[in-house]
């Protein structure tokens, strides 16, 4: 093994290891922003790993200069759909540490008039 | 077979693994909140994958669609979003 494989071999341990944790989570947790926080972090970091990975193993510049490109969109793209997610579940009425089945909390826009 | 072939060819089988673990809490729901995270985290697998599969088998179209997938998601998922928002506001009017 060469200390390519080594280096590519640590970054696909870790992207199992987060997305494992991640997937564990977003069953494990009963709300909403539990699920988000577990699964959002996990998968971003996991996606993350791996793109390193692959971009360790590329075979050439070409497909390296593009997975760069994917993983400086990814980093913008993955954070503002949490946020994007957040913000549905804050204001379709359901708190932190409630289930989601039964949102007990008024919606936010009755809440400001 | 050389030893990054095999990473890569575990990895996709993971990545395949995650995205079927996604689309069972995507398809459990229980509300809109629960599945946007899932289609969320579906989306990043994706690309992932494809970014897996587009160095496995040296292709650059593999990641081009990646690319593109990524943009194209994230604009869907902003017009999910939305509408879900608009529809919940509305029934409640």
């Amino acid at each position: 093994m060469s200390i390519r494989e080594w280096l590519a071999l640590c970054a696909f341990l870790s992207a199992v290891v987060f997305g494992l944790a991640g997937l564990v989570g977003m069953f494990r947790f009963h709300d909403p922003f539990s699920r988000m926080q577990a699964g959002g972090l996990c998968g971003t970091t996991a996606v993350f790993s791996t793109c390193i990975g692959a971009l360790i193993l590329a075979p050439n510049t070409a497909i390296a200069a593009r997975i760069v490109v994917i993983m400086a969109f990814f980093l913008v793209s993955a954070p503002t759909g949490s946020y994007i997610v957040a913000r549905f579940t804050w204001q379709t009425g359901i708190s932190a540490g409630e289930e989601s089945a039964k949102p007990k909390r008024l919606p936010h826009h009755k809440e400001t008039t | 077979m050389a030893m990054s072939t095999l990473l890569l060819h575990y990895m996709q089988w993971f990545l395949v693994f995650c995205i079927v673990v996604c689309v069972v809490r995507l398809l459990l729901g229980p509300s809109a909140a629960d599945r946007l995270v899932a289609l969320n985290i579906l989306s990043g697998v994706t690309l992932a994958f494809l970014v897996v599969r587009g160095v496995s088998q040296q292709r650059v179209l593999y990641l081009d669609v990646a690319l593109v997938y990524d943009i194209f998601g994230f604009l869907g998922f902003l017009a999910i979003a939305r509408f879900l928002k608009d529809t919940s506001s509305e029934e409640e009017h």
